[in-house]
């Protein structure tokens, strides 16, 4: 079998889009791929996240278990998987973050080929304007995109599970067809 | 790599409030045991727990399971045992186990802590693996004998002291396989002796 190694990069505020991108990452780990989770932090003040305890302790939790990341996990990966929170169908600004890694890659041609898919906590749900507008950023960075199923059954765990293994699955498929995606 | 289905045994020594981040296993028998301190251990099935030394758990990574596992302690050091045994038959549920044991039923014996699924020992945790993990602690002089069918196989881990097993000498930290002997005799070192026993096919 193919070996394909996912990355699956993730915000989290209270814990919600961490369950959501471990839930990915299984489905990559059932699919046979290897995996790396990392973890974007909040470009927000801790004076503002400890006004809410929950997300204070998730974040201290966080740092704890997860780094950022790095250049290397992005040209180690075939697949990227970016999970964002959203709320009222508007990703949270750690979006940005990811851009700006994203882009200084993608000048550097080092993402051309590579498959992408976004997930936000909303999308998983239900139909997200927010996932439609990150999926067009991703769109232009030469990434070859799989959206998540639609149709897919199950409850939000369950459909980000499968999310990520199919991801990784059309991933080994067209790196079996010998695509030029794969250098 | 590894002896017979015995894959790896890692002897982490883990630093207050430091651990393992969240990573992936698959089609992997793991057991963990405490010398010292408390893990906290947390995982993509849902569970999120803290034990000690007297508390042994066995995870079956099957088709996959992602955890992360820390010192439980932000003061004190963590001493831990992970052994990893690769399992008989692949793509099975992943699960969870843990069994808690009294220090007295390791003591001068040999206490069973995981076997075979199907072999019916109500008190031992199960592996998809034709292989059985016993403990024992030995004070010194102490002397404890073992049977080893024929055709099976053996690895002996000090976890602690020193032992002798047939005048072999063991520090801790040594490990040593066994084949083609049935009748193996250990006695414990000057400080006495904690030590696991793995029976293999």
């Amino acid at each position: 079998m193919l070996d394909i190694n996912t990355l699956v990069t993730f915000s989290s505020r209270t814990g919600s889009t961490e369950k959501l991108a471990l839930a990915a990452a299984l489905g990559a780990v059932q699919s046979r791929s290897n995996i790396r989770l990392r973890w974007v932090p909040e470009n927000v003040d801790v004076q503002t996240i400890s006004l809410v305890p929950e997300w204070r302790a998730n974040r201290d939790r966080m740092a704890r278990e997860y780094i950022a990341p790095r250049e290397i996990d992005y040209l180690w990966a075939d697949v990227l998987v970016i999970g964002l929170p959203a709320r009222d169908r508007v990703p949270f600004p750690e979006l940005k973050t990811y851009l700006d890694i994203l882009k200084g890659l993608h000048i550097a041609g080092k993402l051309r080929g590579k498959v992408g898919t976004a997930f936000t906590t909303e999308s998983i749900e239900q139909s997200d304007p927010a996932l439609v507008s990150l999926c067009s950023i991703l769109d232009g960075l030469d990434l070859i995109l799989v959206p998540p199923d639609a149709t897919a059954a199950g409850n939000t765990v369950d459909r980000a599970r499968l999310h990520g293994r199919r991801v990784t699955e059309v991933a080994r498929d067209l790196k079996r067809a010998g695509t030029t995606a794969f250098p | 790599m590894g002896f017979r289905a015995l894959r790896v045994i890692n002897d982490d020594r883990i630093a207050p409030g430091r651990g393992f981040g969240a990573h992936a296993h698959r089609d992997m028998e793991i057991l963990t045991y405490v010398l010292d301190g408390g893990l906290t251990h947390r995982d993509s099935m849902g569970e999120t727990r803290t034990f000690g030394a007297d508390t042994i758990q066995v995870m079956s990574a099957g088709t996959g399971v992602i955890h992360s596992e820390f010192n439980a302690s932000e003061q004190e050091p963590g001493h831990f045992l992970q052994i990893w045994i690769e399992p008989a038959v692949t793509d099975t549920e992943p699960s969870y186990q843990q069994i808690s044991i009294d220090p007295k039923e390791r003591s001068g014996r040999f206490k069973l802590l995981a076997a075979p699924r199907g072999h019916n020992h109500d008190e031992a945790m199960t592996i998809h693996q034709n292989a059985f993990v016993y403990a024992a602690v030995l004070g010194s002089g102490e002397n404890l004998r073992q049977k080893l069918a024929p055709g099976r196989h053996a690895w002996v881990q000090v976890a602690r002291g020193n032992v002798s097993m047939n005048g072999e000498e063991l520090a801790e930290g040594d490990g040593a396989a066994v084949s083609d002997e049935q009748d193996l005799s250990f006695t414990g070192g000057p400080d006495g002796s904690e030590f696991l026993y793995f029976d293999l096919a």
